[in-house]
């Protein structure tokens, strides 16, 4: 079996979390990230779920209500599968990796790395919640003297259309 | 022997406007190497490099109110105040260029180069022919094809040419005391802002930043005790700290850390040609040069009688640091594993919405 490729976790991680390839990379962290899943997980389970994803993708065929459809019926509704990319949504956005649940590791198996940890001192401030409120990390990433007066800088993408 | 090259307001405000982009043209070089470094590590040179680009921070703002103090405007955003990346800075010797390095020897040397001591021994000498029509940061402005041996000789002539017009002319500090940069603005770096009202407060500012580049007569130390720019550089050359009392080639202070590996190996000088075109990273480089010619808008406006408008500058310096992080930890396609960076190919946009 050969070792699940950044690439293709760095394609899951955009549709999971909603941000680009560029800011994914942006952290720093991908590939730490990626070392742990596999490491919390074992590769059997990282590289199924790259494919339940991959599949997801192909059956939508560019179609974004069927790629949604697919994603929740191949990848969040799976009791294998699921929970962990659950837990990748929570990696990328708190930089923390929560244990899985106890059913999870009952009927897949329990690893010393599956506990919950932060991945490295970095990740708390390269979290996506950050950039995602439009507020740098408390005690991290200074905005500058004063900026704290102004309102966030929410990304536009987030505004659907409403004025700041 | 050249004659004096500064013989009107005219000339010497071509002189602080090149000043000012000489300033300016340092800090990319240093901020590169700078937020190439890995997280947490090599904590000894970020913060030598830190606290340098900082200072050329100050050096610009003292520039531009010597230029409010004689009735100049500093502009920041006209053509080719930024340069194209490699570029010439002043040396004596012609032999070399300034790219965007990551943190490397190399580009510890080029830093060493920018902020190397004058060297002329005569005033006569301050002024070399350059031999050719290279781009050059701090040629003269006003005798064409000549140029300064450092940039230590670079503020001495326009010391002088200051003293001399100040004595022919006693309107010569005219500019609207309101156009001020004041220390309030200043943070995190040595020394302090100087406004600038007359002969001697010009003086002051301008030895500051010859001082900090190059130390005081030739010393280790400036003024202020604070060891100058050229002696911060050699201090990672040598791999250790100078202490009070060292002589220039040999400090006695403690080692330092350094580990040229924990570095982002970002492709040298990258231009906007290096990113493939229409991509995902291409929007984010083009978009970070976006945001560096706003900022530099609105620098202008903080140096043209709204002060108060550096605070948000500022900023803006903050916003630009996450946008060097999220570039340099991009690999760069088709550039043999190196990654990303910026390219500081400014246009600054028609209207700027500030």
């Amino acid at each position: 079996m050969t070792a699940p490729s950044l690439d293709d976790f760095l394609a899951l991680s955009v549709d999971l979390t909603a941000f680009p390839e560029t800011d994914l990379r942006g952290t720093g962290l991908a590939g730490k990230y990626l070392a742990k899943v596999r490491a919390a997980c074992g590769d059997a389970v990282v590289t199924a779920l790259f494919a339940a994803h991959q599949a997801a993708r192909a059956e939508a065929a560019g179609d974004p209500a069927g790629f949604d459809r697919a994603l929740r019926h191949r990848v969040f509704s799976d009791d294998c599968r699921g929970p962990v990319a659950r837990n990748v949504i929570k990696l990328w956005y708190a930089g923390t990796w929560y244990a899985l649940p106890p059913e999870w590791t009952d009927e897949f198996g329990a690893r010393p790395a599956a506990e919950t940890s932060t991945v490295t001192a970095a990740s708390y401030q390269e979290g996506l919640l950050w950039p995602a409120i439009g507020a740098n990390p408390p005690g991290a990433k200074a905005p500058g003297y004063g900026s704290w007066a102004e309102p966030p800088r929410i990304d536009d993408r987030y505004l659907k259309g409403e004025r700041r | 022997m050249i004659d004096a090259t500064i013989n009107s307001r005219e000339e010497l405000i071509s002189y602080l406007d090149a000043a000012l982009a000489l300033e300016h043209a340092t800090i990319p070089v240093y901020l590169t190497a700078y937020y190439s470094i890995h997280p947490t590590t090599n904590s000894d040179a970020a913060h030598i490099i830190r606290v340098t680009a900082v200072e050329e921070m100050l050096h610009l703002t003292l520039v531009a109110n010597v230029l409010n103090a004689i009735g100049g405007s500093p502009s920041l955003i006209r053509p080719g105040f930024v340069p194209s990346y490699p570029t010439y800075l002043p040396d004596g010797e012609n032999d070399f260029t300034v790219d965007l390095r990551p943190f490397s020897p190399e580009a510890v040397e080029t830093f060493c180069k920018i902020e190397r001591p004058r060297k002329a021994p005569e005033g006569d000498s301050r002024l070399v022919s350059t031999g050719a029509s290279e781009p050059l940061l701090a040629a003269s402005p006003t005798a064409e094809g000549f140029r300064f041996y450092s940039i230590g000789e670079f503020y001495e002539e326009i010391i002088e040419g200051l003293g001399r017009l100040a004595a022919e002319d006693p309107k010569l500090f005219c500019g609207d005391d309101s156009r001020q940069v004041g220390p309030e603005y200043f943070y995190s770096g040595g020394g302090d802002v100087i406004q600038v009202h007359d002969l001697a407060s010009a003086c002051r500012a301008l030895s500051l930043i010859a001082e900090q580049g190059e130390g005081l007569d030739a010393g280790v130390y400036d003024s202020g005790g604070e060891l100058a720019h050229y002696y911060r550089f050699r201090q990672l050359q040598f791999g250790r700290y100078y202490q009070k009392g060292d002589k220039g080639d040999a400090p006695s202070g403690p080692e330092l850390d350094i580990d040229w590996d924990e570095v982002f190996k970002v492709k040298v000088s990258a231009k906007m040609s290096d990113y493939p075109a229409g991509s995902e990273l291409a929007a984010a480089a083009a978009d970070f040069n976006t945001e560096y010619g706003t900022f530099l808008a609105l620098l202008t406006r903080s140096f043209n009688g709204e002060p108060d408008r550096l605070v948000e500058a500022i900023w803006y310096m903050f916003r630009l640091r996450d946008g060097f992080n999220r570039l340099m930890r991009n690999p760069l396609p088709g550039s043999d594993g190196l990654n990303a960076a910026p390219t500081f190919e400014i246009t600054v946009p028609d209207e700027v919405v500030l």
